[in-house]
């Protein structure tokens, strides 16, 4: 009796022990750094190179640190409208060959850019509306809704000006889209962040800003 | 003293007022057209923006010359004013837009809107003062956080201290000794314990209890366990830049596009490289250490090594721009408020299971888009529910897996 009773307690101290640890590993550890368990890892991991993975072990050896996207050659030109650009009436076609005199033009010379540039879209209501919706997301954080420069970055920012005053409410099409593109004055260059098709939109979209009171 | 102050003001402003000799309402066209047109680059105090702060342009330089200066700043610098040359090199040869259209009127009421803004000045900088105090204490907030926490360990402490004394007492009580009994008193608090102890040992029905819980938690811990496996939800990497999600899109609302470019347009959202940083960086913070990082990584050009939060496995296909740009969903729909996070956390699970629920819940976004409108019709004309997701190959294995 009393040997069996001494089995039972070890027994019962070993499992109890046993779910101490269990629970000590289920409920401690750096859970904020430590993605967790993978199974099967090499179906979770890309074989092929994906843009932005980040796999210890099979980083790309090709590349400098390791990253699979490359900066594209300099002075190349992405040409991705290029059949469409074939056949005259086409949007794509226009923005194209906009597109290719836009990309001749250095950054500091605004005057080509004023006087060879113009919008390849029509001021109709829904490319004002996607030029709007552009504006939304890419400028009026500084410029603010309505174009007066009172954005929530540009208090800290500084020097945000007011598309309606009298130095800048008469800028043409090709005025902005440099502005846009190559920054002006205080505001950096964006043509890295914004598509030319979304440019020329935003564009349509300050032209309305430029004549509100 | 109110009315003593308010008499001082007012005899400096009107002194202000009569040196320049304009009357108040030229003031006040002079801050519709200085706020419109020379706000953007000057302020009305020392402090330079783009160009020179104006506080006391009246006293610095003749009328005359301003005027001539914002009819034609080129000029002026082409002519060899050595002032205005200085002026030009001083700015990084920035050019000033030129006002040809700004009467001289006009330009004398912006200098006296400027003049009257010198004077209450004093007030406002006492005023601006304590608000950039207040910045540097809200960096200190996380030891306010350790604290908390700390105290929560305490009470949790004290609680299990509470739940073993009570278990003690009832302990003793099953073991049929009063514990307000002079002899249960006289014995040491611990040496009970482990009599009482001892004595359960032997109560069969406390040892099939006793494992039966035991089994129990730890097949529960296992399987929990067993269903965490590959499931990154929780994960919240601490990145080479303390980047604050809270306050970019959060306080300053920069939409998530500005940064993450791809997000309406491909399959990744992409992570911004440090030229989109700097479009306000180049400006805003620039003595703070963790804005030095992006510095140093574009004068090395090395990239700044972000570490991925949401890693949806390879075997399962994901496409941003279908799910934003044509269904029209919100980031926050599967990212959670991360214009709340502080640190970015993978909010959703990301299972098989949680993309599939979506899919079956969903109506698809057909409104203004063509491509939809056959299926749309044809899709009316058998069902009464609206078309959703799985009724268009949500729900098929080689939409995601292929």
């Amino acid at each position: 009796m009393t040997n069996n009773k001494i089995m039972f307690t070890n027994k019962t101290k070993s499992l109890f022990l046993s779910s101490v640890v269990v629970l000590s590993m289920a409920s401690c550890g750096d859970k904020h750094n430590d993605p967790g368990t993978e199974f099967a890892a090499n179906m979770y991991h890309s074989v092929g190179y994906e843009p932005l993975s980040q796999t210890e072990g099979d980083t790309n050896h090709i590349n400098p640190y390791g990253m699979n996207m490359r900066l594209p050659v300099k002075g190349t030109v992405p040409r991705q409208y290029y059949e469409q650009a074939i056949k005259k009436d086409s949007i794509d076609g226009d923005l194209l060959q906009m597109d290719l005199v836009a990309r001749n033009i250095k950054s500091g010379d605004m005057a080509s850019s004023e006087a060879l540039l113009t919008n390849p879209f029509e001021p109709t209501e829904a490319n004002i509306e996607a030029g709007k919706l552009q504006y939304e997301r890419y400028c009026i954080h500084c410029h603010g809704e309505a174009g007066k420069g009172d954005g929530a970055v540009a208090k800290i920012y500084k020097g945000v000006p007011v598309y309606s005053s009298d130095a800048l409410k008469n800028l043409n099409d090709g005025h902005i889209y440099h502005t846009i593109t190559h920054g002006k004055g205080r505001m950096w260059a964006h043509g890295s962040q914004i598509s030319s098709a979304d440019r020329w939109k935003i564009v349509l979209y300050v032209h309305q800003l430029q004549q509100a009171p | 003293m109110k009315r003593l102050k308010i008499v001082a003001l007012t005899a400096v402003l009107s002194f202000v007022a009569s040196v320049v000799s304009v009357k108040a309402q030229d003031a006040a066209e002079g801050e519709q057209i200085f706020k419109n047109n020379c706000a953007a680059c000057h302020a009305t105090s020392d402090e330079v923006l783009v160009g020179p702060g104006l506080k006391g342009i009246s006293g610095r330089r003749p009328i005359d010359w301003i005027v001539k200066w914002v009819h034609n700043p080129q000029a002026v610098i082409a002519s060899g004013d050595k002032y205005a040359v200085d002026l030009y090199n001083k700015y990084n040869k920035a050019q000033m837009t030129a006002y040809p259209n700004l009467s001289e009127a006009q330009i004398k009421g912006v200098i006296a809107y400027i003049d009257a803004q010198a004077a209450p000045v004093a007030a406002a900088a006492t005023g601006a003062a304590p608000a950039t105090g207040a910045a540097p204490a809200e960096g200190s907030s996380n030891g306010g956080m350790m604290q908390y926490i700390m105290i929560a360990l305490l009470l949790v402490m004290v609680l299990v201290l509470v739940a073993l004394l009570s278990i003690v007492s009832s302990l003793s009580k099953l073991a049929n000794v009063s514990p307000d009994s002079p002899e249960a008193q006289q014995i040491p608090l611990f040496q009970r314990i482990a009599e009482n102890g001892k004595k359960i040992a032997t109560n069969s029905a406390f040892k099939t209890g006793a494992a039966l819980l035991i089994t129990l938690l730890i097949g529960k811990a296992t399987i929990d366990a067993a269903y965490g496996v590959g499931i990154h939800q929780g994960y919240a990497p601490e990145q080479p830049i303390q980047f604050s999600h809270k306050l970019h899109a959060g306080q300053y609302q920069i939409n998530c596009n500005y940064c993450h470019t791809g997000v309406y347009k491909g399959k990744g959202a992409n992570i911004p490289s440090a030229n989109i940083c700097m479009n306000c960086h180049n400006a805003i913070k620039r003595e703070s250490p963790e804005i030095q990082k992006i510095y140093r990584s574009l004068e090395k050009d090395e990239p700044i090594q972000w570490v991925r939060v949401h890693n949806l496995p390879d075997l399962a296909y994901f496409n941003h721009a279908q799910h934003t740009n044509v269904g029209g969903l919100e980031c926050t729909n599967c990212h959670g408020e991360i214009a709340k996070m502080e640190v970015v956390q993978q909010r959703s699970t990301l299972t098989m299971g949680w993309c599939i629920d979506c899919h079956r819940k969903t109506d698809v976004n057909a409104k203004g888009n063509a491509y939809y409108d056959k299926l749309v019709e044809l899709h009316n004309k058998d069902h009464k529910e609206t078309l959703k997701v799985q009724n268009i190959g949500g729900l098929e294995c080689s939409k995601c897996h292929y």
